[in-house]
């Protein structure tokens, strides 16, 4: 991927940083210490900001993911949405636990709220958001991933 | 009565159009033809509106100290980066009506001498920011954006921010660093963004439905605003109503409307689910506190300084939940959005949640309860911003009333 070409559709100015690497993460998949220096270069600050910057959000990944990430809401209202039960559901599916590293292919986390409590409980694989998740519907959701 | 609300529905989002039809845009003209920068600020503060991001500060005097600075440069924006669990209300007023938050972007930015605003708009918003850019676009080609709005000599810029994922960005001076390419972290107050906040110069961070809130001020008049809701909390908010209650959603109500009310009147949320009983509502999203049956005659105000409206989401939990998921949920959130600026925050909300994970599973410790007091009390004191104070609340709440659920 030519990170250089991504860079060049944004003015090299501070306000611009975050929405360049926003664009790295979606074409590139990550942005590493290679991908830092050269937005480091670009926008004329120094490799630590570009870096820190990076691995700060949610959205951005600073290595290449190698596993499938598979998230929950936590948040209060998909809790009493039964959030909690399809967190164990996939557990006992995927043999995995909540937050442990052990799998070599998947990852179960939680995620924050991301604003659609109204159709929660939420789940989220690979970028792709489920809503109105039910405990039955997790099998069905899953196989298509695994 | 309706304000947020009023054209929901109603009116297309994508064609500007339908909105000018609804008289949009016409308090944008009315500011920038027959007022001066200063008697918008001076309408501001005599409607009384108060700021819709959860703290409540009077936004006419908030301008005043930015319209105050004599810098040529100045900055307003819009924060959009809702992120509060439970809280969806700015996501509706962007998708529902993106031209109401626009023409009150514009009438803040002409009060205070900004030509340049922002939108921060939470990175996981992703269809609604394609709305305000449409939005945006329209009212470019119409002339409401840009340099002479309307043939003034107002120019106001406005271009659209995405986050990238962080519930502290929510908070200003986070929200101004995010914006500068640098980590969301808070930076330390005073100064204030009025006087030095984006790249050093004056800003305006307010919240969406704050900003939704002037167009109806400037073309109804100050007095007409003033005389809704509560005295000293004018106007009316959109509050989000979920658990177990019939009608869980959002709902437009006169701030001063009591808790009572909004949970059982059969206009708001119809009362609890049949076979449900009331246990305790947490008002505010995840950093609210609880409220016991004993106290739903609170009014949601912003001076009730007992139980704090915050963002005007409200959940009710019944009997037949079991407090320890909840208390897992908050420390959850809070130990994965803590910025890690701080120490007390980053460590007392980390422990937080290694006990929050103990309690679920019964192997709790003998230390523990010792250590959530010790944890808890360092969280609402000593923290660099109000975010590990927030991870305390609704914890220390849950303590003082169910301490038998949480230790057996």
């Amino acid at each position: 991927m030519n990170i250089q070409k991504i860079l060049l559709r944004f003015g090299p100015k501070a306000e611009n940083l975050l929405a360049a690497l926003r664009e790295i993460q979606k074409e590139n998949g990550y942005i590493g210490e290679k991908e830092s220096k050269q937005v480091a270069e670009y926008f004329g600050i120094s490799e630590a900001q570009a870096y820190s910057a990076a691995s700060f959000y949610d959205l951005l990944e600073t290595g290449k993911p190698v596993k499938k990430i598979i998230r929950v809401c936590s948040g209060g209202v998909c809790v009493s949405e039964r959030s909690l039960e399809i967190i164990r559901q996939v557990e006992r599916m995927l043999h995995i636990e909540l937050d442990n590293d052990a799998h070599p292919k998947y990852k179960l986390e939680t995620m924050s709220c991301v604003g659609r409590c109204d159709r929660g409980p939420v789940m989220e694989i690979d970028g792709k958001i489920f809503e109105g998740v039910r405990v039955e519907m997790v099998g069905e959701i899953l196989k298509d991933y695994i | 009565m309706k304000i947020i609300t009023r054209h929901w529905g109603k009116i297309n989002p994508l064609k500007i159009d339908s909105y000018i039809r609804q008289r949009g845009y016409e308090a944008l003209q009315k500011a920038v033809r027959e007022m001066d920068p200063k008697s918008v600020i001076d309408e501001v503060k005599k409607s009384g509106l108060r700021g819709r991001g959860g703290a409540g500060f009077p936004t006419g005097e908030k301008w005043e100290i930015a319209a105050r600075e004599k810098s040529p440069e100045k900055y307003f924006i819009c924060n959009l980066d809702e992120s509060e669990p439970g809280t969806y209300k700015d996501r509706l007023i962007a998708e529902k009506n993106p031209h109401q938050v626009i023409e009150g972007l514009l009438i803040g930015a002409y009060a205070v001498g900004a030509k340049k605003a922002y939108i921060y708009i939470n990175g996981r918003y992703a269809e609604q920011a394609e709305v305000l850019q449409i939005a945006l676009d329209q009212a470019r080609e119409k002339e409401f954006v840009g340099s002479g709005i309307l043939g003034s000599a107002a120019d106001v810029e406005i271009s659209i921010h995405q986050g990238a994922g962080a519930y502290i960005c929510g908070e200003e001076t986070a929200l101004l660093n995010s914006i500068e390419g640098k980590r969301g972290e808070p930076r330390l107050k005073p100064l204030f963004p009025p006087v030095s906040g984006l790249f050093g110069k004056p800003t305006i961070v307010n919240n969406a439905e704050t900003l939704a809130n002037l167009p109806y001020i400037i073309r109804h008049g100050a007095q007409n605003y003033a005389e809704i809701g509560s005295k000293t909390s004018p106007g009316t908010k959109l509050f989000l109503l979920h658990g177990a209650v019939k009608n869980p959603g959002f709902f437009e109500a006169p701030l001063g409307i009591g808790l009572r009310e909004l949970i059982f009147a059969k206009e708001y949320g119809g009362g609890m689910k049949s076979g449900k009983e009331f246990w305790f509502a947490q008002a505010g999203g995840a950093s609210g506190r609880l409220v016991p049956s004993g106290k739903l005659d609170q009014v949601l105000t912003y001076d009730n300084c007992e139980y704090p409206l915050g963002s005007g989401s409200v959940l009710v939990v019944d009997k037949t939940e079991d407090i320890k998921d909840y208390l897992f949920s908050w420390a959850d959130f809070f130990h994965r959005e803590s910025c890690g600026k701080c120490v007390p925050c980053r460590e007392g909300t980390y422990r937080l949640w290694e006990i929050a994970k103990r309690i679920r599973n019964g192997d709790i410790r003998e230390r523990d309860r010792e250590n959530v007091e010790d944890i808890l009390w360092t969280l609402g004191n000593t923290t660099f911003c109000p975010l590990g104070k927030f991870a305390s609340v609704a914890w220390s709440d849950a303590m003082k009333m169910f301490p038998d659920k949480i230790f057996k």
